[in-house]
């Protein structure tokens, strides 16, 4: 799941795959904005066939808590 | 056609194209339903009518949620009826919602139940509420009253004729002390905003609604000017899947703030080496031609990269106080430089480098605010708070801005002094400057050294660090702050002891 997150990353914003790290910031160290991290989410769910609640992703800051929300969306489908 | 009222806008429109989809919007994955004018039409008068049975008919009416169908029939329901509608963001914390809710001395608030949280508090909190009406509840109890309950109660036609100059919308706005204000507007300062200019739109153009309705921009272009145009307005259910919303509803048109255009624009330059024409097909469809753009700056070489895929970016200039558009961008003459021409009903001259403008969409005043308002209007002027000026041909350039307002990249305005105060609240944080620094919002602070040495606080960074964490934590997505600056030295002072800003 991290691997397949950090490919998806690499799509939206300007960083070498080595840099994102599960405890990285996704507006403060990588550089997303809050609209970008919205379009990465959409295409998340497409990749993964899973529902994100537009709500609850709103308290995703780092993308150790994106792949914990997301192998629990996982688990429940 | 110019119109002087919500209402004349509604009925022209059902008139000639009163069996055409009005509204489509998606009940699940890939399902669509639609609305025709007719029944928005007839759904809207039956909510004036039961406005009218409660008792409420000229009342001040909350609408909070996301754009929906039972959204737009409350906002034409009660603003048709002579009511005013106070339509709210539904992404504010509940305790500031009831703050708003209770200062526009709101009686009705119909409410989405995605904000379910904001009905259990609402009837304590303010007293002046009389009637909470759910969205979705299927049938009326005593917590609340079932909106599609009410509909089917007071079926019915409602032949209100109402007063171009009078009240019926409230919109809050940032302010600059820090405490949002009220932007009164009149059925003729929205009305004629959306229809006195002919953008050659076609009729029946598939409109995407991507931007939150309680925003001037989207009520007023998306919605009024898109249902004058006989549009068919699609509702995008979540900015996750813009992209997905795109293909399902196939629009014509989409308004955008910049935000939203360069995240697309990233998306397109990384396919750059494909054919435009075959990226321009699988991203936005044969049919895709225009995006309008408003709320913030937009980089002008968006426009030339989206011309490049034979997509025309309109760009336009407001702000609510003015219903809101000011200046628009035609496709049919571009200045990339420009924010776009004056809109008809509209006139500008520039004062100490400030644009003042005059005209049928100004505002009525901020509600119950006369200090703020006499500040900011003068002699039927509204002073923007933005510096530039208009050419011998009526188009408007901006070069900066004179209040401290950040207008973030989508278009959201946020209060410097408002989070200064909120954080500023914290004993550790002596001195605070909140401002905008390459597209976010940065917090500059110089802490209490003294007290944190009281406090044995060793890491002082990482304490401030966790004030702007808990504060976060409790605010929209637009107001929270990404960067942190700790200062070693005190700030720069004017004569009146004031940080200065820049």
């Amino acid at each position: 799941m991290f691997e397949q997150l950090v490919t998806i990353i690499c799509n939206y914003v300007e960083v070498e795959p080595e840099n994102v790290h599960p405890e990285s910031r996704f507006m403060e160290d990588l550089g997303f904005t809050s609209f970008d991290f919205m379009s990465m989410l959409g295409e998340v769910e497409d990749e993964f066939d899973i529902e994100i609640d537009e709500h609850e992703a709103a308290n995703i800051r780092t993308v150790g808590e994106a792949v914990e929300y997301l192998e629990k969306l996982q688990a429940e489908a | 056609m110019l119109c002087s009222t919500i209402r004349q806008i509604l009925l022209n429109t059902q008139k000639e194209y009163g069996s055409e989809d009005a509204v489509r919007y998606k009940i699940a994955k890939n399902t669509i339903e639609a609305k025709t004018y007719t029944q928005l039409r007839e759904d809207s008068e039956s909510f004036s009518c039961a406005l009218s049975a409660l008792g409420e008919q000229g009342s001040h009416v909350a609408v909070i949620g996301a754009t929906s169908y039972p959204w737009l029939v409350a906002y034409f329901g009660t603003v048709n009826c002579g009511s005013v509608a106070v339509p709210l963001d539904a992404s504010l914390p509940a305790e500031e919602l009831c703050e708003l809710i209770d200062r526009a001395d709101v009686t009705v608030l119909v409410l989405d139940e995605i904000r379910k949280d904001v009905g259990a508090i609402v009837k304590e909190r303010c007293p002046k509420l009389k009637y909470l009406i759910s969205m979705q509840k299927k049938e009326s109890g005593e917590e609340a009253l079932s909106f599609w309950q009410l509909l089917r109660e007071h079926r019915g036609a409602c032949d209100y004729e109402p007063e171009p100059d009078k009240l019926c919308t409230i919109l809050f706005t940032s302010g600059t002390t820090g405490k949002s204000k009220g932007v009164m507007l009149t059925q003729r300062n929205l009305a004629e905003n959306a229809t006195c200019l002919d953008m050659k739109i076609p009729p029946r153009t598939v409109i995407l609604s991507v931007l939150p309705i309680h925003h001037a921009y989207c009520l007023s272009m998306d919605i009024l000017k898109g249902i004058s145009l006989g549009s068919v307005i699609c509702i995008n259910d979540s900015l996750l899947r813009v992209a997905k919303n795109i293909k399902l509803f196939q629009p014509n048109m989409i308004l955008m703030v910049p935000l939203m255009i360069e995240t697309m624009a990233k998306k397109l330059e990384e396919v750059s080496g494909l054919p435009a024409a075959l990226v321009k097909r699988q991203v936005f469809g044969k049919q895709f031609h225009t995006i309008c753009s408003g709320g913030a700056y937009l980089p002008p070489a968006m426009i030339d990269l989206f011309g490049r895929y034979g997509i025309t970016i309109l760009q336009g200039y407001g702000m609510t106080e003015c219903s809101p558009v000011i200046s628009t961008t035609v496709s049919w003459n571009i200045r990339k430089e420009s924010v776009g021409q004056i809109l008809p009903n509209c006139e500008a001259k520039t004062v100490d480098e400030e644009l003042w403008v005059r005209g049928s969409s100004v505002m009525l005043g901020y509600y119950k605010m006369p200090e703020e308002t006499a500040e900011t209007l003068v002699d039927g002027w509204l002073r923007t708070g933005d510096l530039g000026y208009v050419d011998e041909d009526g188009f408007v350039y901006l070069t900066g801005r004179k209040k401290n307002l950040i207008i973030t990249k989508n278009g959201e305005n946020v209060s410097p002094e408002e989070l200064e105060n909120k954080i500023g609240e914290n004993r550790l944080v002596q001195e605070i400057l909140v401002r905008e620094k390459e597209g976010v919002i940065e917090a500059e602070i110089y802490p209490d050294y003294e007290y944190a040495k009281k406090k044995h606080i060793k890491d002082i960074r990482a304490a401030l660090q966790q004030i702007i964490d808990d504060y976060n934590q409790g605010a929209p997505a637009y107001k929270k702050v990404y960067s942190l600056k700790v200062r070693e030295t005190e700030f720069e002072k004017n004569t009146s002891r004031k940080i200065k800003r820049y």
